[in-house]
This record gives C-alpha cells, structure tokens and sequence, in this order.
C-alpha cells in the first residue's frame, strides 16, 4: 500500500500524517513543538511507524509549517509547501463547496478566501500575535484553567464581560479589571473569545469577502467557545471539519501524492532512521558586511545540510561530499 | 565641497559617472552600499511614524556624513506625498545629531532639469554649461544600460536552470558600467551583458506566470527596501514587469514632460471611473497600471506600499473595486516586516497564481 507522509512543523504543535491513496488517514500525530522541531520530527517519525500497517510504504514526503524548510532537509522531502496552500487544499477537499477558510494556529492567523475550488485571495496575520492561540494560552493560564477546559467555560456563559480586543496588553488588563469586579470566570472566558474573533475579524479578514460557507480549522478550532463566537457573529454554522488540527499536515500529504503522481517520482525520503541520527543546529552571525546576518545552519554526522537566513548567497555554497 | 547622495537604485551610479567626467570625483561621497546598519541608523534617527524611505535616505545621508559629506542631496516638492518635506526635516535630524551639513534640493514638482543640472554645477563650479551637460548625457546614459539590462534579468531570472545565475551577472554588469569611463563601453558592455544573459542556461518548456508591480517609487526600485522581492518572485518561477524605472523618470520628467508628453496619461485614463485625481505620491498611478497590467494579460499585481504611505492606502482600496479581476497581493514595506513572513505569503501567491491559471485556461482577463 503506498502511502504519503505530511509533516506540520507549526510554532506551537507539530503534526504528522499519512494517507492512503484514496486520502483517508491512516496514521497521526499531534504533539507540542515545545521549542525542538528536530526532537519532535523524530519522535514523531518514530511513533508514526509504530501506528503504520505493515505493508505500507512511504511514496512521497512533503513538508509545511513554519519549520517547514529544517523539516524539508531533514526528512529529505519531496515537496516543501507554505501552509497557507497547504491549508487551502485540505479544506477544499473535506468541504468542496467551502467559500471562506478561518484557520487560527499557535502563533499566526489566516484566512483564506474560495471560489469555484480555488483560493482566489488571503491573509495572514504578520506582526501582531494578538488572535492566536498563544494569547488565548497565556489568558487560560492567568485564570488558573486549563486551556483543554476553556470552551466548556465558555459555553457555561451567560452575560459575557466586554474586553477589548485590539491588542494583547489591553485585552489582558481589561480582562484582570474584570476580575477585580467580580465577574465569573465562565464570563470572562466568553468575552475573552469573542474578543479574539473581533481582532481577528478587524486584522487578518479585514476588507475580504467573507461568504458561506465557512470552514473553522487549525488548533484553535477544538476550543467551543471561539465556534460560538463566530456563530454568533455570521448568524450561521461555521464548519469545523474532522481532525482541524492536523489539516496542513494533511493538505501537504494530499500535494506530495498528486505531484508524485503526476510526475511518476520516486520518493527522496530519508527514512526512518533518522529517528536515531544525530543532527545538530547552531547559528552565528556573519561579519562579512555590515548587514551581520544570522545564519542558523544543520548538520549531520559534522556535515552541514543547509543553512538559512543570510541576505546574500555567500553561505549557500555547501560542501557535498 | 563634499556631496552626499543618498542611495536610490542605482542612481549612485549615474552620479558618480557626471562627477568623474567633471573631474570632481573628489567633492562626491557615494555611501556604502545599504545594509541592516543603513536601516538601524535611520529607525534611531527617524521620527517612528515615518515611512521607510525617508528611515532609509536618512540613514544612508548619516553614512555619508560619518565619511566627511557637507552638503547633501534630496529630493523636494510639493504636491507629492510627506517627501516633499523630507529634506528640511532631515536637514533638523542630522544638526541635532551634531552634522552640519548643507542641503542642495532637486526640486521633483516643477524646474526638475533646471535643479538637477545645478546640483551638478555645484559639483564642478568651473565646468561650462557644455561640459556639464555632457557629463550628464554620459550618467544618464548608464541609467538607461543598467535598466535595459535588468529588463532581461526580470525574464532569465524565471526560466533559469540554476537561481541566482542571472543576478550574479546582472551585479556583475553594474560593476562593470560602473567603471566604464566612455559611452562606447557603456554600450559595449551592454551588449556583451544581455547576450550574455540570453546564453544563460533555460527551462525552454517554461511558460512562465507573469506578475507587474507596482506600488511607491521608492519601495519599488529599492531592492533593499523590498527586500528583493523580484529576486524572490524570480526564485519561484515568475517573471516580473515593472513600469516605474529611474530611466523613464529621466526620460519623462527631466526631458519629454518639457515637450507636453504625459507618460502616465493612458494609465490615469484607466483608473479615471475609480480615482479621478492625484492622491498624492504613486497612489492614482498604481490603481491604473493595475488595470493596464490585467490588460495586458498578466497573471497577478504585487502592490508594494511604505507603511503609513497614505497615497498607497488610498490606492490599495480602491483596486478591488475595479472591473479587471486580476490578484493583488498587497506588501507593506517597513523595518518590522520579517523576511520568511513575506516568502511564505509569495509562495502562497504564486500557488494561488497557478491554480488560477490552470482553471482559466488562456483567457486574458477575467471582468466580474
């Protein structure tokens, strides 16, 4: 059975799937980046063999998220994607008829606009983290609940408290304000996430034609509280669809199958020892010229796979030997 | 006397070439060239809601002073946008920093030869009006090598077979016209660089997407400040066009505009039903050559912007009113924008691009 690998390295979690031909899951798994992709790609390569039926094979390797060019490198991917169309495609596959996409990850924000099957417009949230699920984490934490709770709190809501939502600092002192005054957590909760649709609605989907029918997605799309939000907002059903957190990866795997496919390739995937290899990454900065880049590099077994983040191509050059 | 010049595309180029042949390469301080010092220089020295061109010409005048300029050149007007007032704010910046330096403006709104050919007097005070202006006939004329140059650059860059070959030749060139001492090697080496280029191994089956920008001059000619995004969009397979060059500025504004030609008539006539009026810097102009550039069959607009540029925030909303259904990926350009925050949203774009086109078929454009 051939089968195709995605890998979501995302700020926050970092999924893995694999699909049959037929794109039905096969294997999953959702965990925290917690600040080392590379532990978290082999950790999670590793248990994805565990969950793989024996006669599945790996025929295509692809790659998205944030971390999706030190992912690339290391699973030596056939395909590297940017999540926004890695997004895109997943949705339009469990949702055909799906017109307007709101994903909300860890750290960034999208939405992605649908016409007639293809994404005619986006955005992404760029310097501002104020609708994520990182702002709704570090308020779960501040109200001593856990963040797996936080949509029953909210749904419990009965007169929401209003908290401004326009920036992160200010939702976090109005919120402690009405703390203060005594209101219930249930209600803060709800006004916590109903705040977050708003600045989300304000940022990223600001002047995008938002029609039905609508698709929920990315982790934050378990959270109840934040579906009510935009239901209550569109007067309408926002569609959550099966396993939104994984959806990129998905996406991803879903791309790599169609151009392997279509170009009748063989996969280039390393394998999965590499769950055992070392890899190491450091960086430095380059002195070269006054722009003093940082450049962050990999490398295995003391030999440099890839380097990133130089303006110039003065570190591209890399010794194959 | 010890002129400044900011940097600006490759006007440093020209400049140097007028200075030489006056035989005052002396008096002419040329900048190193923009890096992450030039933009930390300018964001400290700039008041915050300032947009990156005036951040960027400041920090690039502050490099000129550190290396003993006294007199400065910037542009000024009025009627354009927050730049016609540039120079007398700079001129404050740099005296309270403790330079006190001399601004020598070039007038962009009216009499722009007459102030450009007395920035160059300035340069050589014992030059004659001949020699004056033919060691300006002979910067211009680099002007207009280096941009016809970098036209093919624009088209290798999307079918090369290994990225990075064109530019490489491309920066090489500019070395080259920027030591050329005569017009016959300007021309010369032109010709030696875009046959050059032609060689470059292609992808012949290629049939590359096809993407016009548009957008603030500044931020448009700058790769620096747009963090060479044509770089970047040639990297992913895409050609890319531009109107805006400092060749037809020279062209237009210092030469034809004299003679009653209007080079953005038919792109102000264009975007007439949606702004009929100047809105200041580029705004009006943007709208149009969108239009212009869905017309001519092109596969997406990438609209570049200075953040807080208010003639761009008009024109950025006005382009989804209008009748030529064409994508617009819309990049705000400032210090705090991150580079893989902006490759992602290319990507995407040109994904996006794609997808379109292979629903589409060949139709030339779509109208709603």
């Amino acid at each position: 059975m051939k089968t195709y690998l995605g890998v979501d390295v995302g700020s926050v979690t970092t999924k893995l799937v694999l699909i049959n031909e037929n794109y039905d899951l096969v294997a999953s798994i959702y965990s925290r980046t917690q600040g080392n992709p590379v532990d978290m790609i082999k950790k999670g390569l590793q248990e994805i063999r565990n969950q793989m039926p024996q006669e599945a094979q790996i025929a295509g390797v692809a790659t998205t998220g944030s971390g999706r060019q030190l992912a690339g490198v290391m699973l030596r991917a056939d395909l590297v994607k940017n999540e926004i169309t890695a997004h895109a495609v997943a949705a339009m596959h469990y949702v055909p008829d799906v017109q307007t996409i709101f994903e909300i990850g860890g750290q960034d924000s999208k939405i992605i606009i649908v016409r007639d099957g293809i994404v005619v417009d986006f955005g992404m949230n760029s310097v501002c983290a104020a609708g994520t699920g990182s702002f709704l984490d570090h308020q779960a934490e501040r109200l001593n609940i856990r963040i797996e709770d936080f949509g029953s709190h909210a749904m419990r809501s009965q007169n929401p408290a209003r908290i401004a939502g326009r920036c992160t600092v200010f939702a976090e002192s109005d919120m402690i304000h009405k703390q203060q005054m005594g209101y219930p957590t249930d209600d803060i909760v709800y006004g916590l996430s109903q705040s977050l649709v708003r600045n989300y609605l304000n940022n990223v989907a600001l002047g995008k034609a938002i029609l039905p029918k609508m698709v929920f997605q990315g982790g934050v799309a378990f959270n109840q509280g934040i579906i009510k939000a935009f239901n209550e907002t569109f007067h309408t059903e926002v569609f959550v669809p099966p396993h939104n957190e994984l959806m990129g990866a998905i996406g991803a795997a879903m791309l790599v199958h169609e151009e392997m496919r279509d170009d009748h390739r063989k996969s280039s995937f390393a394998g999965f020892g590499i769950s055992n290899t070392e890899y190491k990454i450091s960086s430095f900065i380059c002195k070269a010229c006054p722009n003093l880049c940082e450049i962050s590099q990999i490398a295995m077994d003391g030999k440099v796979l890839a380097r990133w983040g130089a303006r110039c191509d003065m570190w591209d050059r890399i010794d194959k030997k | 006397m010890k002129l400044g010049i900011p940097h600006f595309g490759n006007v440093s180029v020209s400049i140097k070439a007028i200075a030489q042949q006056l035989g005052a390469t002396d008096s002419l301080i040329i900048p190193p060239p923009m890096t992450q010092k030039t933009l930390n220089l300018g964001v400290k020295y700039s008041p915050y809601e300032a947009c990156l061109p005036y951040k960027l010409t400041l920090g690039s005048l502050i490099e000129t002073c550190e290396l003993g300029a006294n007199t400065l050149a910037q542009a000024r007007g009025s009627g354009i946008c927050r730049l016609g007032y540039y120079a007398k704010n700079q001129e404050q910046i740099l005296r309270d920093l403790g330079y006190s330096a001399k601004f020598l403006t070039i007038d962009i709104s009216h009499n722009k030869l007459i102030s450009v050919l007395r920035l160059i007097k300035n340069l050589a005070n014992d030059a004659s009006w001949y020699e004056i202006s033919s060691a300006f006939f002979f910067g211009i004329s680099k002007l207009f090598a280096l941009d016809k140059i970098e036209k093919v650059v624009q088209e290798i860059r999307a079918v090369e077979l290994e990225k990075g070959t064109a530019n490489k030749i491309y920066h090489e060139a500019i070395r080259n016209i920027d030591e050329a001492t005569k017009r016959k090697e300007v021309k010369d080496i032109t010709k030696e660089y875009i046959e050059r280029l032609n060689h470059v191994e292609k992808n012949n089956k290629a049939h590359p997407l096809k993407v016009g920008i548009v957008g603030e001059i500044y931020v448009v000619i700058e790769p620096f400040a747009n963090m060479d995004i044509e770089e970047e969009l040639g990297k992913l397979g895409v050609e890319v066009e531009r109107t805006m060059t400092l060749s037809r500025w020279v062209k237009y504004s210092l030469f034809l505009n004299y003679l009653g030609a209007d080079e953005w008539r038919k792109v102000h006539h264009l975007a007439k039903p949606y702004i009929d009026h100047d809105v200041g810097g580029d705004g009006w102009e943007s709208v149009g050559e969108k239009i212009l550039f869905a017309h001519k069959g092109f596969d997406g607009i990438v609209h570049l912007a200075p953040f807080t540029c208010m003639p761009e925030i008009v024109a950025q909303n006005v382009m989804p009113s209008t009748r030529e259904d064409i994508p617009v990926l819309a990049v705000i350009c400032d210090e705090q924008q991150g580079k893989q925050g902006l490759l992602t949203r290319l990507e995407a774009f040109v994904d996006l691009l794609e997808f379109r086109r292979r629903k589409n078929g060949r139709r030339i454009y779509n109208t709603r």
